[in-house]
């Protein structure tokens, strides 16, 4: 009796398995159409229409943005401030733009890449999102990027600053605003060395792809400037809260000129209180990466720092009109001073929606909406103007030279003391041969300014203006 | 409906879910389907976890490791080294055999609370190991990339077909391993775990015999790790963290432990409660861990236990279908 249960749903299985083995051959074509859409510049539209066609205006209706980031977990407070920049900029339209509701759609990765690939599935097969956007970390928005690559959607990361996303793993749907790890610190280099006169720096540095390509960008400008030598200490994040070993082998009696802390959050305030409590702040001057001295960890310093340098995107005393209004409202819903997470998360916001006017609703065509962004109007962007570049859809924008200072209520705040205008990606070189260099690592580029390729220490340096704005 | 026995409403039940479960990307949503591979991938290592707890009770806490040791051996040696498909998940496969063989040899030394703290520091080790070397396991960043293969013309990067090739892997696996449970060697594995003295006294090599048995569990999470690195296209330290671990022994304990298919019930209902109630709020962690401790107070042999026990008591009817055994004995004896 049960022989035959047994038999028959074998039977059925194996028939299921033949039905099954032979559908693929009839969707693979559609599919792998749908996967070329990327790299074919010209056909995808009349390709999406067909699948657009299958679900009918419902679709139409809204428009979905997927929002992936770290809202819980260690990095909870980039998600955080990211949210809240997007916040206001859709606050701006009232979730609505060109009689469309919008529809952001957060999901929360914890910064783990395997559940960034999984949201980003989510996002993409489930709610059939029109634009992806958010991301932090760098190995996130690369890993993102990675997936996304064939699915012709539109992906605009926010603070993941990975520069391969739009260099050598460029892929025409990806767009962003923001800025890479490089960008400013190569300004930041040639400054120490051409202005200041710095000949060595020490370098203690979180061991992953973020602080390395900060890291990159400092030594190429540092070494560009006349700079002699970066020598790097690399631990792994989040591995100590004990620096006082790290710090007390500073060696002091070789001459170097400062220390470069490149790393941020939780290790950077622990860094920073042992490096003031064992007295190293006297004895010589401390530098920090993008995120070291941003607030709100910047609150959680000591004030023997004032007068440390950095070098962002913005700067907190920021006056122009643009970044006092974006402030002033930012201020009045949170009730704090806005960080440069918020201001670039509020930026690629601005720009989606902006983009989607501009096709009055219409996003079915994706290369479109691309363009489209291209095309944005950020000259009154809050920290500075902006421009995209068309070829590598990356921005060249103001870059700030700020140093800890001291409130009047006490609290600290990056001043802007030198400007630095139109910073691209690619610093001042020439992309091919910028592209042509080994991705920045823990090893690459060497610490030994002479052993850099003789044609990366030319391109010279920018003009540095007084910080006014 | 009388003729029916136990044993036949069991298959008609189980073909009847295969059924639904091969034509499921016929009708469910592109997500769901993906969302089931993710139920399998994190079914091989829950099974594997399971395995070790119900048939030995042997709770490791380094199953997560051979996860990620199957991964990033595939990236390092399939996706760097471009050897092919197969080729490189074997290897892969032989280089958790490898560290399962270390570990194992190491860990079955002891038993109990101390086994468990040995598994932990392991799977720590390896954790810290890829999340610090940034020479050839790429620090935080890991290895990116990696893809399946296209096979006989059929392109497993096609979510239908990736997930009809895991489905079948992971058919086999399940009947593989309930063959290893009910086989001799299973019951001696179950005599180790309620009497290793008794065992060792009656002549058993109960040493050799949890080695083996922990080596046949780092194979099954291997292979969870190979499915979830194809799916990814990424493998990363995250992918052995402690959190995730203990998500597992979380899956492995709401679904019953000491059942067999205990952990593949808890695979289910976590990762879709994981899906379902992060869309509703960032809080999901909270709520899942409500639903465990809830689980955990009022049945704590878990869902599958639950169900047993209501059985039992002749609760719900329709359960008696499927096992009257414990019934018919009572009836005898009254």
């Amino acid at each position: 009796m049960s022989k035959k249960w047994i038999i028959l749903s074998l039977l059925v299985m194996a028939s299921m398995m033949l039905g099954a083995c032979a559908t693929p051959a009839v969707q693979a074509p559609v599919e792998e159409e749908a996967a070329e859409e990327a790299p074919a510049a010209e056909e995808p539209a009349e390709e999406a229409a067909p699948e657009e066609a299958e679900e009918p205006a419902a679709e139409e209706d809204t428009i979905d943005i997927g929002f992936i980031s770290a809202f819980t977990g260690v990095f909870s407070s980039f998600g955080k401030m990211q949210k809240e920049g997007a916040e206001l900029a859709l606050d701006e339209y009232g979730y609505e733009v060109a009689g469309k509701p919008i529809n952001v759609i957060y999901e929360d990765d914890q910064l783990d890449n395997e559940q960034a690939v999984t949201k980003a599935k989510k996002l993409v097969e489930q709610d059939n999102v029109d634009v992806l956007t958010g991301l932090v970390s760098g190995d996130e928005g690369l890993t993102v990027g990675d997936y996304m690559k064939d699915k012709g959607i539109p992906v605009v990361p926010m603070y993941s600053a990975s520069e391969d996303m739009t260099m050598r793993e460029f892929f025409p749907m990806v767009m962003r605003a923001t800025w890479t790890g490089a960008q400013a610190q190569d300004a930041f280099g040639y400054y120490l060395a051409d202005e200041l006169g710095y000949k060595k720096l020490y370098q203690i540095g979180e061991d992953y792809s973020f602080p390395w390509n900060e890291s990159g960008g400092l030594i190429r400008g540092f070494c560009r400037g006349g700079g002699e030598e970066v020598r790097s200490v690399w631990f792994p994040p989040g591995s100590t809260s004990d620096f006082s070993s790290m710090i007390a082998s500073i060696p002091l009696d070789e001459d170097f000129d400062a220390v470069y802390y490149n790393g941020a959050g939780g290790d950077a305030v622990n860094f920073v209180k042992q490096f003031v409590e064992l007295g190293m702040v006297d004895k010589i001057p401390l530098l920090g990466q993008s995120n070291t001295f941003e607030k709100p960890d910047l609150d959680a310093l000591p004030t023997d720092i004032v007068g440390s340098l950095s070098a962002h995107h913005t700067t907190d005393d920021l006056s122009n009109p643009n970044w006092v209004d974006f402030s002033t409202r930012f201020n009045e819903k949170y009730g704090y001073d806005p960080s440069g997470a918020s201001a670039f998360a509020y930026t690629s916001m601005k720009m989606i929606l902006e983009a989607i006017e501009a096709l009055d609703g219409d996003v079915s065509d994706k290369e479109a909406l691309i363009q489209a962004m291209l095309e944005v109007d950020m000259s009154d962007d809050p920290r500075g103007p902006i421009v995209m570049d068309p070829e590598w859809h990356a921005v060249i924008e103001n870059v700030y030279i700020r140093e800890v200072a001291l409130a009047d209520d006490g609290s600290m705040y990056n001043k802007g003391t030198i400007t630095v205008k139109d910073v691209s990606q690619f610093g001042p070189y020439d992309p091919d041969l910028y592209m042509a260099q080994p991705p920045d690592g823990n090893s690459y580029p060497s610490g030994i300014c002479a052993e850099l390729p003789p044609e990366m220490l030319e391109g010279g340096g920018y003009e540095y203006v007084e910080f006014s704005e | 409906m009388k003729s029916l026995d136990a044993r036949t409403w069991k298959v008609i039940f189980a073909a009847a879910l295969v059924v639904l479960l091969i034509l499921l990307p016929f009708f469910a949503s592109q997500y769901t389907v993906t969302t089931f591979i993710r139920i399998i991938y994190f079914g091989f290592l829950s099974l594997s976890t399971g395995f070790l707890i119900g048939q030995g009770g042997m709770v490791s806490l380094a199953q997560a490791a051979f996860f990620g040791i199957a991964g990033y051996a595939l990236g390092l040696i399939g996706h760097e080294r471009g050897v092919p498909f197969l080729l490189a998940d074997i290897l892969a496969i032989g280089v958790v055999l490898f560290f399962g063989a270390v570990f194992g040899l190491i860990a079955n030394k002891a038993k109990g609370i101390v086994f468990l703290m040995i598994t932990l520091a392991f799977g720590q080790v390896v954790f810290a190991f890829a999340l610090q070397n940034t020479t050839f396991l790429g620090g935080w960043a890991g290895i990116r990339g990696i893809r399946p293969p296209i096979l006989f013309g059929i392109d497993f990067k096609q979510t239908a077909n990736f997930y009809w090739a895991v489905l079948m892997i992971y058919f086999v696996g399940l009947f593989v391993l309930w063959r290893i449970a009910k086989s001799p060697f299973g019951l001696m594995l179950n005599g180790t775990r309620e009497s290793s003295e008794r065992m060792d006294a009656l002549g058993y090599p109960t040493y050799w015999i949890k080695v083996i048995a922990f080596l046949i569990a780092a194979v099954y999470a291997g292979i969870g790790g190979l499915i979830a690195t194809y799916n990814t296209g990424v493998i990363t330290p995250t992918t052995m963290q402690l959190p995730r671990m203990i998500w597992i022994l979380l899956m492995v304990i709401l679904g019953g432990a000491s059942y067999f298919w205990g952990p593949v019930i808890g695979t289910i209902v976590v990762v879709w409660l994981d899906v379902l109630i992060s869309q509703v709020t960032e809080r999901y962690n909270l709520v899942i861990g409500i639903i465990f401790v809830l689980t955990v107070l009022f049945s704590p042999t878990g869902i599958l236990g639950y169900l047993d026990n209501m059985r039992r008591r002749n609760k719900i009817p329709i359960l008696n279908k499927f096992n009257n055994r414990k019934i018919q004995q009572e009836k005898e004896s009254s």
